[in-house]
């Protein structure tokens, strides 16, 4: 048997391409980094390129998860609700021909967006500071780019297992909500309850390695680690975690003796990533293979 | 060769048993009209048949694999049309048939196919979310004759499509069937089955309610027509005459009108050349075929004489229409 995934991911990609869809989110990052490169440029003295680049990574963490959610959580449910899948499943394609195509076509869409708003920081970067920090933004740029895959992934998971648009839209909306606004009661609050205090700055290290199971986390720690910027991850505070701790990596809160063990390390960012890349696909898979159409 | 068997095929929905036990057998190269009011289950018969929903018990095969579990060995060599379906609004007509090729892996010339469903070439490439209800059941029958299929399967085909393009779709599906493709096709509205089909079977409430030939289903539920003579002279003798002839089963004067139940269609030659011998002097003659329409409500509503009924005081303007549920509604 054939495999039709990149027949599918071809067709959705090309039918996502004509909506506004597409060039709304390129012009939106394109946007974002022209804007701060030059606010930058024009406020700013003393600032290097690579600062520069650093500071792309507030905006993007920002924006680019929602962007994603959004051009992923109609992916299958859409087709489903309009009655279209009926007509794709009714020539050789099968449901994981769907779910996976779909996911490729969506990625490609956020991937496409991500690589010109890159490309356009590059071209900044020469004009505006005369240099261009090459591996810092080869680096940079492929970490947003998994970034936005994980979000992606995530919402083609949710428009998998779920039969309307509005309980897609419903879930992808508190999975973000639960990374930006409520992560810190979930993991200090749970935190508060069991020892009924805030964690402290070096803390038992289960606590980390939970806590920076967030995505968002994940990208901005890691992301730091390859650019100059010294940007924290954007997310609602409740005060149960001290001023300090905010500021402070997962790494640097090890309380044990010596380096923190790997997956602390900055690097582990791509693990958590990757995690919440494959698992709500794998959920939706599941649940889409069963489904009744 | 069976190109769709079911056997025990059985889809409850909680407590609303949608099918039940359904055994059905669709011989290779025919065309099989599967006809049921709406809601009686012939959707969701066919999902199963596509995999799209999965049965409580029992199964189905099609093309000899099963429907479930070999679904990807069945989908390219069946061309479907679904019912409820919508096309891709951005993408062009073309665009749609270009797609099914590729993944049919078939060299069909894409407007070839758009040409043979009525597809003008201005509106193969205009954007399909600009299509009309008829235009988008024309693209999706593109569509399934991407590599020229064994069997269609084809649910509410004429759904969208105005008379001409019904008559359309029925050249389609007969020139189809005479290239050796079994069809399979559903509808709730008789006469279109009736023009194409071999065989019908008809689904009542879940219920596989009747299988055979149109004439043969005519035969069986005793339908036959009526012969209505008109005579110089319609006495108790010539009703006598008629009455007595087998393939008759009633026959009644009133004016100068003979009417005759006929339920062998040979005995109508023998009524007029009895009625002759007999001294009887013809006027004219009127016969009338049970219509399919009254053919379907007997059978669909289980109580043949109240459709039978039904079907005549409907046609008989002077007799209030009490049968008729609609108008108790309006009244």
């Amino acid at each position: 048997m054939t495999s039709h995934i990149a027949t599918v991911a071809r067709k959705d990609f090309a039918d996502a391409g004509r909506s506004k869809l597409l060039w709304g989110i390129v012009g939106l990052f394109v946007g974002i980094v022209v804007i701060g490169y030059v606010a930058i440029w024009a406020t700013l003295d003393d600032v290097v390129a690579s600062e520069a680049l650093g500071f792309l990574n507030f905006p993007i963490q920002v924006v680019l998860p929602v962007a994603a959610l959004i051009v992923g959580y109609m992916a299958v449910v859409g087709e489903r609700q309009s009655g279209s899948i009926k007509l794709l499943l009714g020539l050789p394609p099968n449901r994981t021909d769907i779910v996976l195509g779909k996911l490729l076509g969506r990625i490609g869409v956020v991937v496409v967006a991500i690589v010109i708003a890159f490309i356009v920081a590059f071209v900044l970067s020469l004009v505006l500071f005369r240099s261009v920090p090459f591996t810092d933004w080869l680096a940079f740029g492929a970490l947003t780019v998994l970034f936005g895959i994980t979000f992606v992934g995530m919402a083609v998971g949710v428009s998998a297992s779920v039969s309307s648009r509005g309980r897609s839209m419903a879930i992808v909306v508190g999975i973000y909500m639960v990374f930006v606004a409520l992560w810190e009661l979930l993991t200090a609050g749970t935190y508060y309850l069991i020892y009924d205090e805030g964690p402290p700055v070096e803390v038992e290290t289960w606590y980390l390695l939970i806590d920076q199971f967030n995505p968002i986390f994940a990208y901005t720690n890691f992301a730091n680690s390859l650019v100059d910027g010294g940007i924290f991850p954007f997310q609602f505070q409740y005060g149960l975690e001290s001023t300090e701790a905010y500021q402070l990596t997962p790494a640097e809160r090890y309380a044990g003796s010596g380096d923190a063990p790997f997956f602390l390390q900055e690097w582990f960012g791509i693990v958590v990533l990757l995690f919440w890349l494959v698992v709500p696909v794998a959920i939706g898979y599941y649940r889409f293979q069963r489904a009744e159409l | 060769m069976v190109a769709i068997r079911t056997s025990g095929l059985t889809k409850r929905y909680g407590d609303l048993t949608a099918i039940a036990d359904l055994d059905l057998e669709v011989r290779e190269g025919e065309v099989f009209g599967f006809l049921g009011p709406n809601g009686a289950g012939k959707s969701t018969t066919i999902n199963t048949l596509l995999d799209f929903t999965r049965p409580t018990e029992g199964s189905a095969t099609v093309l000899g694999y099963d429907a479930q579990e070999e679904a990807d060995r069945i989908s390219p060599r069946v061309g479907v049309l679904p019912e409820g379906f919508d096309c891709y609004p951005r993408l062009t007509g073309r665009r749609h048939v270009e797609f099914a090729i590729e993944t049919k892996d078939a060299d069909d010339d894409p407007d070839d196919l758009l040409e043979r469903v009525g597809l003008a070439p201005e509106d193969r490439r205009r954007r399909a979310g600009e299509y009309s209800t008829g235009m988008r059941q024309r693209l999706a029958m593109a569509m399934a004759l991407v590599g020229d299929p064994d069997l269609l399967i084809m649910d509410e085909p004429s759904s969208g499509l105005d008379p001409h393009g019904i008559r359309e779709m029925q050249e389609l599906v007969r020139s189809e069937a005479d290239s050796g493709t079994t069809v399979f096709f559903s509808s709730h509205i008789l006469e279109h089955v009736d023009a194409v089909c071999d065989r019908i079977g008809v689904l009542n409430d879940g219920h596989l309610v009747a299988v055979d030939t149109i004439e043969g289903l005519r035969e069986s539920i005793g339908g036959g027509a009526t012969m209505t003579l008109t005579l110089a002279d319609a006495d108790e003798h010539a009703r006598e005459t008629a009455a007595s002839i087998e393939g008759v089963t009633a026959a009644s004067v009133s004016g100068q009108t003979l009417e005759c139940s006929v339920v062998d269609p040979l005995a109508k030659a023998t009524v007029v050349t009895e009625l002759t011998r007999t001294g009887a002097t013809i006027h004219d003659i009127r016969i009338e075929e049970v219509s399919l329409e009254s053919l379907f409500t007997t059978l669909t509503n289980g109580d043949s004489e109240r459709a039978q009924r039904s079907h005549i005081a409907s046609e008989d303007t002077t007799e209030p229409v009490t049968q008729n549920p609609d108008s108790e509604v309006a009244g």
